[in-house]
């Protein structure tokens, strides 16, 4: 459902989100806006919560640390911790620490929820019509995207040709020495790959005049107004939470 | 200015234009004098890194100004200069197909890659609109299929796709650069006939070496020799008959029924016109009297013969045996299963199937690169040349390169140790190598000398292999395989793309000669006529197993099975068909 919004006021109120989050030093908004993006992958985005817990793994990681930073180092910290302290919506029944372990997740799993339901395609097209990013920009960031799987096969011929040379299959993850290996060979194929890519745009025509035609763009609809009024109808009701239940 | 036949400029004409690339002591083409007349298919051949493509990048200027050189001459484009437009701006009278489309596509869904060049020109949505439907309807594209992402086509589709992007332009020269290297049979045939299918007012330039059966499509040849300058232009029939030795000495593809046309006349039989392609050549025998047919009949049987592999007298050891194998890409899912195979010492055995179809995992399975999913694997470790040479590369350049192939030299790398001393056959001597000249610095260079000679790389030792040409790298890439004899099995994935017909024809005698001294070969190629040279055994892929395994010619003329795998029944085996007729109603 969400896949089907344009991409553009959804990119916003992801931004304003993770803006709230980073402003407002509370636990209550946090677990909010974490509730809010896992159940909207889960509800309407039909997720499995499986993968949805598995998403927050790397935040969680993240974010462990700004927990232990806080714990082992308060004394260092007494400036920062008084400072938010001090913030509006700052709180005081749960530890500094917990806070910031809490909004590493809360933004981390509004950036999955944009990136998870918004097609590239969609998103870089609508930038080009709406936001007049350049078609060469644009176009460069088609091709990377192309490039990140031509990437991983190259990158798999490599290994293979190399195991070949030393007589036994290739290990499922390369050890330190081979991956260094890979890298300069990879880079040079991805400027090699690049290049092409460009003298095949040119040789078709980009740049070839000041403006272009894009079809396909995404068009704003009634749902996106519909989403955009939830939206900030949720932010005010989280606000609203935290001001009520946290400091 | 010269003019066209019509009295207006020709489509595109290079006038004394010679290209020197920076820091290269030699230009890279030319000097070449040359026009395409409107309206005309003009088949521009010459060998590997003869300059062909570096000629066709002049017309639009991608050469200099995008691909700095040094260009001298001049070159214009319906009369107008190629320098008088940034090449962008070429792009609503020239349209072009490059040779890989994988590294070419630009758009995230095949609508955005045939709408791509018309949004270019700021065309109105619902004239774009049209273009594309009139497009993907000509290449055989549902309108739905508009939608789907270009990253999860097959190579082959990639190529349809980027053919109706070029349909589209609707320029009025057209510019592709052997589109049908990376096809199967069927695939690159479809796309030959609409990139070559005439139209009202459109110029086709096409350099390919897979014509066979569509060169009669072509009004014109214009050959590139292997100094860069043109060395022979005309009717095709002309060409190919009165240049036929010099190609051949240039390593230049010729049409395979001008080649038994001349054999034809050298036994004193004339077949008029001179064929162009199997086809038009069962004709001209048909239209021979009864008497001159019966004459001709064993000349075609040998002809025919030459071109196709003969079996192994017996089977050596095993080279390589899958037993209820599930194969799988590296880090991929299971794309084959249930798959029985063996290899024998000496044994050359194709594998074919349409694009996607796993060959290539089959390929890396057998060589013992992949682990299997399920099923088990015996046999000593396979060398394999992969699809994309460039991945093979180790070194800064190519002397080193054959170096560390060879184990000699200051960078042995991690190679596996040579063989054992063993008799060589052919020579009757017990040797480590097939032209061990001894030991020491000098030993070294005449052996990397050697190797150079023999691929045809000479003084090319110090460039990077990344500069070479598309069969220059080939060429080294199998030579760093094949010369070391360390592998009992070799896989060769693709290994003709991107050869002249000398490449092809070097490969085919390397092929026999590694078969001769007892190694196994799996040989994985959409070359139909080299697969039938190389290997007298061929496995067909398909829908997730092996379709067929037998002898090459039996199956490659089932022409159900063939269909079904998405391949095409090559020509030569018409041919072979007819020789068999002619026998048959003889003994009646």
């Amino acid at each position: 459902m969400l896949s089907a919004l344009h991409p553009l006021p959804k990119l916003v109120l992801c931004l304003a989100w993770i803006a709230a989050s980073i402003l407002v030093f509370d636990a209550v908004f946090q677990v909010a806006t974490i509730l809010v993006a896992a159940l909207a992958l889960v509800l309407a985005e039909r997720r499995s919560p499986l993968l949805v817990l598995a998403l927050m793994v790397p935040f969680a990681l993240f974010g462990f640390g700004f927990l232990t930073t806080s714990v082992l180092f308060r004394q260092e910290s007494d400036f920062a911790l008084k400072m938010s302290s001090e913030t509006p919506f700052g709180g005081a029944a749960l530890s500094a620490g917990i806070v910031l372990f809490l909004r590493a997740i809360a933004c981390g799993m509004v950036s999955a929820l944009f990136a998870l339901t918004t097609d590239p395609g969609r998103l870089i097209k609508a930038l080009m019509l709406s936001w007049r990013l350049p078609a060469s920009i644009g176009y460069a960031l088609f091709s990377a995207l192309h490039l990140v799987p031509d990437l991983a096969a190259e990158a798999r011929q490599m290994r293979l040709a190399r195991a070949m040379r030393r007589g036994r299959p290739p290990r499922r993850i390369p050890g330190p020495g081979e991956a260094a290996s890979l890298v300069v060979p990879l880079l040079a194929y991805a400027i090699r790959r690049a290049s092409r890519s460009a003298i095949a745009m040119e040789a078709r025509g980009l740049g070839a005049r000041p403006h272009r035609t894009v079809t396909g763009a995404p068009v704003m609809g009634r749902r996106d107004a519909v989403f955009v009024v939830a939206a900030v109808v949720l932010i005010g009701a989280s606000l609203a939470a935290a001001a009520a239940w946290g400091g | 200015m010269v003019t066209g036949s019509t009295g207006m400029a020709p489509a595109a004409e290079w006038r004394d234009v010679a290209v020197r690339y920076p820091y290269a002591e030699a230009d890279a083409v030319g000097p070449v004098t040359l026009d395409v007349r409107r309206g005309e298919v003009l088949l521009l051949l010459g060998s590997s890194g003869a300059g062909k493509s570096t000629l066709l990048a002049t017309l639009t200027g991608l050469v200099p100004q995008t691909m700095p050189a040094d260009v001298s001459g001049e070159v214009r484009v319906f009369g107008e200069a190629a320098a008088s437009r940034r090449p962008a701006q070429w792009s609503t009278t020239v349209a072009r197909l490059f040779q890989n489309a994988e590294e070419t596509l630009c758009g995230m869904t095949i609508g955005d890659e045939v709408a791509f060049a018309l949004e270019n020109r700021a065309l109105p949505v619902a004239e774009i609109e049209a273009r594309m439907a009139a497009a993907m309807q000509a290449v055989g594209l549902e309108p739905q299929e508009r939608g789907r992402r270009t990253m999860a086509l097959s190579g082959g589709e990639k190529q349809i796709v980027a053919l109706a992007a070029l349909l589209a332009q609707d320029a009025a020269l057209v510019v592709v650069d052997e589109p049908t290297a990376h096809l199967a049979p069927a695939a690159a045939a479809r796309l030959s006939e609409l990139v070559l299918a005439r139209k009202e007012g459109r110029s086709v330039i096409v350099v390919d070496h897979r014509l066979d059966g569509l060169v009669g499509s072509v009004d014109r040849v214009a050959v590139i020799d292997g100094d860069g300058r043109l060395m022979a232009e005309g009717d095709p029939r002309t060409v190919f008959v009165t240049h036929r030795e010099a190609l051949a000495a240039q390593g230049i593809w010729r049409p395979v029924a001008t080649e038994l046309s001349a054999e034809l006349a050298a036994a004193g039989m004339m077949l008029e016109p001179t064929p162009l392609d199997i086809g038009e050549a069962i004709r001209g025998l048909e239209g021979l009297a009864p008497d001159r047919r019966a004459a001709a009949r064993p000349q075609v049987a040998r002809f025919v013969s030459e071109r196709l592999a003969q079996p192994a007298q017996d089977h050596g050891a095993v080279a390589a045996r899958l037993e209820g194998a599930a194969c799988a890409p590296f880090l991929g899912p299971v794309v084959l299963e249930n798959i029985d195979l063996v290899l024998h010492t000496g044994e050359a055995v194709a594998i074919l199937g349409a694009n996607g179809a796993g060959k290539s995992t089959l390929g890396a399975s057998l060589a013992g690169l992949l682990r299997l999913k399920a099923g088990r694997r015996d046999g000593g470790p396979g060398g394999m040349a992969f699809q994309n040479p460039e991945g093979q590369f180790v070194a800064g350049s190519v002397g080193e390169e054959i170096a560390a192939a060879l184990g000699i030299g200051a960078r042995g790398y991690d190679l596996p140790p040579p063989p054992p001393p063993c008799k060589a056959w052919w020579r009757g001597r017990t040797t480590t190598h097939r032209d061990d000249p001894g030991h020491g610095a000098e030993a070294d260079a005449a052996r990397i000398a050697a190797v150079l000679r023999a691929w045809r790389l000479d003084g090319l030792a110090a460039r990077h292999p990344f500069e070479l040409s598309q069969g220059q790298k080939r060429r080294l890439a199998l030579a760093c395989l094949v010369e070391p004899a360390r592998f009992p099995l070799l896989v060769l994935d693709e290994p003709t793309a991107g050869l002249d017909a000398a490449g092809v024809e070097g490969l085919s005698r390397v092929a026999q000669s590694l078969r001769g001294r007892g190694t196994a070969l799996a040989i994985i190629t959409h070359e139909l006529d080299f697969a039938l040279a190389t290997c007298p055994r061929a496995v067909i892929v398909g829908e997730g197993r092996i379709l067929a395994d037998g002898p090459c010619p039996a199956l490659l003329a089932d022409r159900d099975l063939m269909r079904r795998a998405g391949l095409e029944t090559p020509a030569l085996l018409d041919l072979a068909a007819w020789v068999e007729a002619i026998a048959a109603v003889a003994a009646c």
